[in-house]
């Protein structure tokens, strides 16, 4: 096992273990943590797969600037009492039934798979700013253009539904 | 080690390594002092050391109070122009090699935000005072 | 393409309209023009010499057809008919009156993306467009707790379907290399990646979720009863058959070879579609809801379209497009002078509005796939493409036999419109221009279901 396989497999299991401690903790402030820990196991991850540009995004945007706004809510509701409803057993019991066969299916699709039909033979330098920013701004232009219609109106949304009448 | 990074080319993943041992070091100094300091100082578990500080002035009433929706407001308002800022960074590296349509197409980006903008100073979401 | 530019423009402007007009009759006189410009657009672009031919656009982001531009002059149709019956409605839901038209003019940026896309981030990003307005439109009622319930409700199962779709997208590209779905073409049935075949079952989740199938249909009563009724009549006609555009779309350029490994999937939910939607609706009380479950049962007759795979499927989803919006717009804006939703609040309409009822007869019958009505050619269609296609008789049959049970629920409201007595109470009296529109409504139904070779003659 070389040490890239190592940090790998290490990463693989805090991203992991954070993510069962997300859904698992009774404390909706301890899921927020976990999920802060799980983001960062993954930006460490894109390092390895050498995308340097986004495991900085995913630190800024991710677990600096949106799990803020996680928080934020947890504090917009009234944590005091005990107001958490009680799921029923049966329907949790489906909920692990229903991801499990999807989980199975999908793990069976990479059982089966040869890696090496995969065609991405990419360059390592692919992750690169300078080179996601000659994709972005050339060949992708459209969708970046259009997603500032989405932002727009992600914007009003907030306005709407958060102002105060 | 250090020969290997040394020689190591630019911007690849084990040009991290440092920042890596740093973060080890960081986490390690941390767990380390609070273990310690857990282990060899005196345990006085009185009420009043149970109480939260609050800068030797008893506590009033109870700190799980629900927020006003207004700081929620800027917040979602910082995410979406955090994320607009995000963008420039490829456009800043390339700068010169996109030439003048690259420029075009982040003006026309800005421009989107910058109708949001005056639409939120004019809809009058981040005035405070109300 | 010039049809995304204008709607981006009209939702710029609408946003400052708000700060220039101070009237909302200034305002809605604005929306008029601009909608209809919106129309004109669609309909000059569709005129255009080359749009008989595939063109592509934004370095092959887009791609433009004839049917791209025959859907486009349709539903832009079908929003300028909404938005003439409905403008007084949409201002009277709460305060940012203007913001609400421009919501919908960016929803028509995502519908146009998804009528015309080529590439999988184009499709992905034409999703949220359509999606995220929607979940502030469906909130717009503050002061209900049900519109409340209903946004966070569409909101965290639409963030969920998203979930599936990004998934989806992400092993499409994983096994292929490749975001132009145009190029999917080298998925064989022969050697088919595994991977890629998980990401098409994931795709078939995230859509049937947008387009309201079973067993992906848990939210849409609830969502389509609690958003403000003219939202409701947006979201059920216009976005819908978008969504169907999309998927169609989708799975015509790229998934065709490979068929025979999804087929069976989609039939599977067809099937529950039609039946859940169509026997849940037997047995509502409030006409809102019922129609809410109409979706549904139509949704499955769409979803023939895709499952055919055939020229004859895509001219039924434009006969589709103009028989189902129409008629179900129409009726909204009937149903939304009704001071009671539930069948009750229909009784004796005949005797005290006899032009209305005949009118929302015209409407129901459509719906319920009435020869010499839109709704009729439109089943007819659909029908006769999967028939085409020859491995899914039993499903024709069993989508004829819950077409017969869809009567019953249809009936019901002209049962009570005729045959009971009753105050049918409404809050508002119908102006003559409304009058005007809904009759235009019908005249289209009517000239749908006689002569459909209108809309289908060039596909």
């Amino acid at each position: 096992m070389n040490p890239h396989q190592l940090v790998f497999w290490i990463l693989s299991v805090i991203a992991i273990g954070g993510a069962l401690g997300v859904i698992l903790s009774r404390n909706p402030v301890a899921s927020v943590l976990f999920l802060i820990v799980t983001f960062f196991a993954v930006s460490g991850h894109y390092i390895l797969l050498n995308a340097q540009f986004l495991a900085i995004v995913n630190i800024i945007v991710y677990a600096g600037a949106i799990m803020v706004l996680f928080l934020y809510v947890i504090m917009l509701m009234n944590l005091n009492g005990d107001v958490e409803p009680q799921k029923s057993k049966l329907l949790q019991f489906a909920g692990i039934i229903s991801g499990g066969i999807l989980f199975l299916v999908l793990l069976a699709a990479f059982k089966t798979t040869q890696l090496s039909t995969t065609p991405i033979n990419a360059s390592t330098s692919i992750g690169l700013i300078s080179e996601l920013g000659q994709v972005l701004f050339t060949r992708f232009v459209f969708p970046f253009e259009i997603s500032s219609i989405l932002f727009l109106s992600a914007m009003v949304g907030a306005v709407v539904i958060g102002k105060k009448d | 080690m250090l020969s290997v990074l040394l020689n190591s080319p630019a911007n690849t993943t084990i040009n991290y390594l440092p920042i890596v041992i740093q973060l080890v070091v960081a986490i390690g100094f941390v767990a380390f002092m609070m273990s310690v300091t857990h282990l060899l100082g005196p345990k006085r578990r009185t009420s009043d050391k149970l109480a939260n500080f609050e800068s030797g002035i008893e506590s009033v009433g109870n700190a799980r109070q629900p927020m006003a929706i207004k700081y929620f407001l800027v917040a979602i308002l910082f995410v979406l122009f955090d994320v607009e800022v995000i963008f420039f960074y490829p456009y800043a590296v390339n700068f010169k090699a996109l030439g003048k349509e690259g420029f075009l197409a982040v003006l026309m980006f800005v421009a989107f935000f910058l109708v949001g903008f005056i639409y939120i100073r004019k809809r009058g979401a981040l005035d405070w005072e109300e | 393409m010039i049809l995304i530019i204008t709607a981006s423009i009209i939702g710029v402007v609408l946003l400052f309209a708000s700060f220039l007009l101070k009237h909302t009759s200034s305002l809605l006189h604005l929306v008029t023009v601009l909608f209809a410009a919106l129309f004109g657009v669609a309909i000059w672009e569709a005129l255009q010499p080359t749009a008989i031919l595939t063109q592509s656009f934004y370095l092959d982001a887009i791609r433009v057809d004839r049917f791209t531009n025959q859907f486009n002059v349709l539903i832009t149709g079908c929003l300028f008919l909404y938005i003439l019956l409905m403008k007084k409605h949409i201002a009277a839901v709460g305060k940012y009156k203007a913001e609400y038209f421009a919501l919908i003019a960016f929803i028509m940026v995502g519908i146009f993306m998804l009528s015309s896309f080529n590439s999988l981030l184009v499709m992905f990003l034409g999703i949220e467009i359509v999606s995220i307005p929607q979940y502030i439109l469906a909130g717009s009622d503050k002061e209900n707790l049900k519109s409340t319930e209903a946004s966070l409700k569409y909101f965290l199962m639409g963030a969920f379907s998203t979930g599936f779709l990004l998934m989806g997208i992400t092993l499409l590209y994983g096994a292929t290399g490749n975001f132009m779905v145009s190029e999917f073409n080298f998925l064989q049935a022969t050697s088919i990646n595994p991977i890629a075949l998980g990401g098409v079952l994931l795709l078939i989740v995230a859509f049937g979720f947008k387009v309201s199938a079973a067993p992906m249909h848990l939210w849409t009563p609830d969502v389509y009863d609690g958003t403000p009724t003219p939202f409701t009549a947006f979201m059920a006609t216009i976005v819908k058959v978008a969504a169907f555009v999309g998927f169609m779309r989708l799975f015509q350029t790229s998934f065709t070879a490979i068929s025979s490994s999804w087929s069976l999937v989609l039939a599977v939910v067809i099937a529950l579609t039609l039946f859940v939607g169509n026997i849940t609706a037997v047995f509502q009380q409030s006409v809102k809801r019922m129609l809410a479950y109409s979706s549904i049962a139509q949704a499955g007759f769409m979803l023939f379209a895709i499952i055919s795979l055939n020229a004859i499927g895509r001219q039924g989803m434009l006969v589709y497009t103009v028989a189902y919006s129409v008629a179900s717009i129409c009726f909204f804006a009937i149903l939304i002078k009704m001071k009671d939703y539930t069948y009750d609040g229909f009784n004796g309409l005949a005797k005290k509005q006899p032009f209305i009822a005949a009118l929302a007869t015209i409407y129901m019958l459509s719906l319920a796939g009435i020869p010499l009505t839109g709704g009729f050619m439109a089943k007819y269609y659909m029908l006769k493409a999967v028939l085409f296609e020859g491995s899914y008789m039993w499903l024709a049959i069993f989508a004829l036999l819950m077409a017969a049970v869809s009567v019953y629920y249809y009936f019901k409201v002209i049962i009570a419109m005729y045959f009971k007595e009753g105050e049918a109470a409404m809050i508002d009296s119908f102006t003559k221009e409304e009058k005007l529109y809904l009759t235009i409504g019908a005249l289209a139904l009517l000239v749908v279901g006689i002569f459909p070779s209108l809309l289908t003659g060039t596909i």
